[in-house]
């Protein structure tokens, strides 16, 4: 599983950051940013099928568990390896990593649920298909006016 | 105490973290990170367990022997330079990658990732909104 | 440990999204969504999400408080309530009942605001209003002229239903961020939106069409508009004729305004008002969305009727996916103004000069001598307190010292009364110049029920108890009245509410029992059998004739313009991260942390010319005062004109007094300034 994001949706209002701070204990997995002035986007773990922060984390703190990559804080020592391992950069070490867990042991990620703009989905069809149906119905009417 | 092997530890904290004493003291300036191992009397070698790289040792105690200390010069990110992490852990990041990847990445800073991150994925969006605008 | 999860409607904006607050050990631990919910359907901006983080702050007023020389004396509920009693009953024997004056509050509860109002009726005094004043009193004015009936005609998810959405003076992306999840589902069944604001935002960024206006403009704009649509033949005559009043007179009133006489007003190009005409004009249904854009001028009432005409013309109205929706600022500001929290109407809109509105209440509230309105609308006490006209007043959970225009004469007007009462959550800037505090409950502190901008009225339960000895609004306003000899006898909310079933036409089937159910329910609701009204005007108006009115307005430019010495235009509005005056989100640490200072955007090109680079902190000065602001520089706002977010206290140090000659709104939305580099 993981998050994908409609663009075109997004406002900016920051209240996946928000929520996301709000049940991880003050520390959020979620950083927007603006480009531009004119989109902006929420970053985050993509749960990569072949995990580069799982595959730098020598103390197995970081591993794959079907589709999610997970996270054991337990094991987790905080040197840092992943956050350099992360090509987003969505992966932070304070002391300790701290990084999506896909709000585990909730219906659904938070920042899904809370987005005003319903802009989040943990399922891609669904956005991809919100997609095609508004290009096919814009090129219906001969283009956006 | 804990003997270090400079040639090994490539500065990434691990062991200053996990230590129940707070024993393993770091400085980190704009340039450089700096670990110190303090003279240590405890039966504990926490550090040394979770070393990823295997370079601590626990060895008796030796009053005359100098506190071990490792400094690490931060390397410069590509795009923004700013210094930002030992350059012995971002090779140790380069090796361990999937072979299917590129690895030119790890050596621009995770603000840099983030904001090229966002340049990607809004193009095309940033610019159908400047066309409107024109 | 159990937790329990209690059912709360959201304290900041108007949308009225609804979560369950959950409580443990009598804490407000976290929130839970609620995915049924109407609006949000279980979503919430940031706001809402940090919205615990006020139940148990630090700085919450915990104690009632009277000033001393050298600062604040916690003291007794008892002795509290005496030196109200004392304060108030002294400026009404010396002076007579209307030199006090009471200011309700748009973010206390239905139940809260009838009381406060007859509270004041009841002592006397005509002056009692709320700070819909500075939101929306054009809407209340303008809208009740012209389609008899002051609040969004449809409900937020309708927008979903709409084919072509006109947003004009509203950055709700931002204000009122859930209900872009509707606009964009609009969106992808093909509408098109127009966005009209001074400054590119967030909402801009969801439009087809955007008219990027000067400050000011909004007649001018929708007169050309209108002109192109009348040209055209894009009007619905049949609409015309049957339903509405007045079309003759403002065809002759378009009938010069041509697009390109708009566009050199407006400063937009005369061939995007032409296509936003059509748009509008030839969609099989179009929706108008407005908010302080709008409102905040001294054209406001002539705004708000330029809305409705459009609507009217077109026949886009009564009907799912039209209508004219004025997105309203605070949780309750629609129904303080239901309950009648406003100097023109008593409750359920009844006009106040009407005698026929004093013999009514005068039986209902067994009281002889009601006062004829309309008294002093909230800006207008101020004037009346600096001038010696009003000697005491009762502020309810309201800011004037920050959310006013020109706000350093505020305060100094607050000082010179003789008696001043404060009842908030925190120690706001108003409640610094009080001779006594009384420390009140936030909303998830009490029960009651508030009204959202759809109108829909629904019950919000209480999760945890006040911080110290706080009390409910409720309970307080009960207090004070007794102390003033009153017979305010009121156990609980639900016994106020039935009060309002009784007395308020609009609310008479609302009641406690069927508020428990999931929704809430939308007014007017006349009988307990009645499903409420989502949408208004289906079948006609509530006027003369049943017939909505079109009514010529005519361009006027803004009170301030530049001039050599103010060469800019600030106008001013709100930020995702941060409501109103801020007394809330400036505490709250998630949210100041991500928006911590006042700034002030201008266009590089302008800033360039001052030597003002991005970051530099900035003076802005206007005749009224000058603030410091970090200037952030942006290709979203014109060249000339400037904005700051009104959240932090410089801001309304800067802006003008001019108001609107009816609704009384002053115009936040366009000052003369200059600005420097600080060095």
């Amino acid at each position: 599983m993981a998050f994908y994001v409609d663009i075109t949706r997004c406002i900016g209002c920051r209240s996946c950051e928000v929520a996301c701070e709000r049940v991880h204990g003050g520390r959020g997995h979620v950083q927007v940013h603006f480009v531009e002035d004119s989109a902006s986007v929420p970053l985050f773990c993509h749960h990569c099928e072949e995990a580069s922060c799982a595959a730098a984390c020598f103390s197995g703190a970081l591993f794959k568990e079907d589709t999610r990559t997970a996270f054991d804080v337990e094991k987790c020592t905080g040197c840092g390896l992943c956050s350099l391992a992360c090509p987003f950069g969505v992966v932070w070490t304070d002391k300790i990593a701290h990084k999506c867990d896909l709000c585990d042991g909730r219906p659904e990620p938070t920042c899904v649920a809370t987005c005003p703009a319903d802009a989040l989905s943990t399922d891609l069809d669904h956005l991809s298909r919100r997609a095609r149906s508004r290009g096919a119905r814009a090129a219906a009417q001969g283009g956006r006016r | 105490m804990i003997r270090v092997d400079p040639r090994l530890c490539i500065g990434c904290l691990s062991c200053s973290n996990v230590c129940p004493s707070q024993n393993i003291l770091r400085t980190e300036t704009a340039e450089e990170r700096r670990i110190r191992w303090k003279r240590c009397r405890e039966e504990c070698d926490l550090c040394v367990e979770l070393c990823p790289t295997e370079a601590l040792t626990l060895v008796p105690i030796d009053e005359s022997a100098p506190e071990p200390e490792v400094s690490f010069p931060l390397a410069g990110c590509r795009i923004c330079g700013r210094r930002y992490a030992p350059e012995p852990m971002l090779r140790r990041v380069e090796a361990a990658l999937p072979k299917s990847q590129t690895s030119e990445w790890v050596w621009d800073c995770p603000a840099c990732r983030r904001r090229a991150e966002a340049e990607r994925t809004t193009a095309e969006t940033v610019a159908a909104r400047r066309r409107r605008r024109v | 440990m159990t937790k329990v999860l209690v059912p709360t409607i959201c304290p900041y904006c108007g949308a009225g999204c609804g979560f369950f607050v959950a409580v443990e050990r009598e804490r407000a631990v976290g929130i839970e969504q609620m995915p049924y919910h109407p609006v949000g359907e279980g979503a919430l901006c940031s706001k809402g999400n940090a919205s615990l983080e006020i139940l148990h702050h630090q700085e919450r007023l915990t104690s009632p408080l009277k000033r001393k020389d050298d600062g604040w004396a916690k003291i007794s509920w008892d002795e509290a309530v005496g030196l109200v009693a004392r304060g108030i009953g002294e400026a009404m024997r010396d002076y007579g009942p209307e030199k006090i004056a009471l200011l309700a509050s748009s973010k206390c509860t239905n139940e809260e605001n009838y009381l406060i109002q007859k509270l004041a009726r009841l002592l006397g005094t005509p002056h009692i209003d709320n700070c819909a004043r500075l939101c929306h009193a054009p809407s209340v004015v303008g809208l009740n002229r012209t389609l008899g009936a002051a609040g969004m005609t449809n409900p937020i998810p309708d927008i979903a239903n709409s084919r072509c959405i006109f947003i004009i003076g509203s950055n709700l992306a931002e204000n009122h961020p859930v209900v872009s999840r509707w606009i964009h589902r609009a969106k992808d069944a093909g509408a098109v939106v127009i966005v009209a604001d001074p400054r590119a935002t967030p909402t801009s960024w969801m439009a087809d069409i955007f008219l990027q206006l000067s400050p000011g403009t909004d007649v001018a704009l929708l007169k050309g508009i209108a002109h192109q649509i009348v040209k055209e033949g894009l009007i619905d005559r049949g609409y015309i004729a049957e339903r509405t009043r007045g079309f003759e007179e403002f065809e002759g009133s378009v009938g010069e305004f041509t697009p390109e006489m708009a566009a050199e007003i407006t400063g937009v190009p005369a061939e995007d008002i032409i296509r936003a005409a059509r748009a509008y004009a030839s969609s099989p249904a179009s929706m108008i969305l407005y908010s302080m854009g709008i409102t905040q001028h001294t054209t406001g009432t002539d705004n708000v009727q330029a809305v409705s005409n459009l609507a009217l013309i077109t026949g886009h109205i009564g009907r799912a996916g039209t209508g004219v929706m004025p997105l309203r600022g605070q949780n309750n500001v629609q129904g303080a103004c239901d309950m009648g929290a406003l100097v023109e109407f008593y409750p359920g809109y009844r006009r106040a000069d009407d005698p026929g509105t004093i013999d009514l209440f005068s039986t209902a509230w067994e009281a002889p001598a009601l006062p004829t309105g309309p008294g002093l609308t909230a800006t207008e006490m101020i004037g009346a307190a600096a001038s010696g006209d009003i000697r005491a007043m009762y502020i309810v959970g309201e800011d004037p010292a920050n959310s006013d225009p020109s706000s350093l004469s505020v305060k100094r007007a607050l000082e010179g009364l003789d008696f001043l009462v404060v009842q908030d959550i925190f120690m706001t800037a108003t409640a610094l110049v009080a001779d006594v505090v009384l420390p009140a409950a936030a909303w998830a502190e009490k029960e009651g029920s508030f009204t959202n901008t759809e109108r829909r009225v629904q019950w919000s339960s209480k999760a945890v108890e006040p911080p110290g000895s706080a009390l409910p609004d409720l309970e307080i306003i009960c207090l004070v009245a007794r102390s003033l000899g009153l017979d305010f006898d009121y156990p609980d909310a639900a016994s106020v509410l039935a009060e309002i079933n009784r007395t308020v036409p609009q609310y008479a089937g609302i009641t406690r029992e069927r508020l428990g159910k999931e929704g809430g329910l939308v007014w007017p609701c006349p009988s307990c059998d009645h499903p409420g009204t989502p949408i208004l005007h289906s079948s006609g108006f509530r006027l003369a004739d049943g017939r909505g009115s079109i009514v010529p307005v005519h361009y006027r430019p803004a009170a301030e313009g530049e001039s050599l010495e103010y060469p800019f235009l600030l106008t001013t509005g709100r930020i995702a991260l941060h409501h109103n005056a801020g007394s809330m989100t400036r505490r709250s640490p998630s949210l100041i942390g991500r928006a911590p200072d006042l700034f002030v955007e201008i266009n590089p090109a302008d800033a360039e010319k001052l030597g003002i680079d991005d970051g530099d902190l900035v003076a802005v000065s206007t005749e009224r005062g000058e603030t410091e602001a970090a200037a952030r520089l942006t290709e979203g706002i014109k060249r000339g004109v400037v904005f700051m977010p009104f959240h932090f206290p410089g801001t309304n140090i800067l802006t003008t007094e001019a108001a609107d000659p009816e609704a009384r709104i002053p115009e936040f939305k366009v000052s003369a300034c200059r600005i420097a580099r600080r060095d």
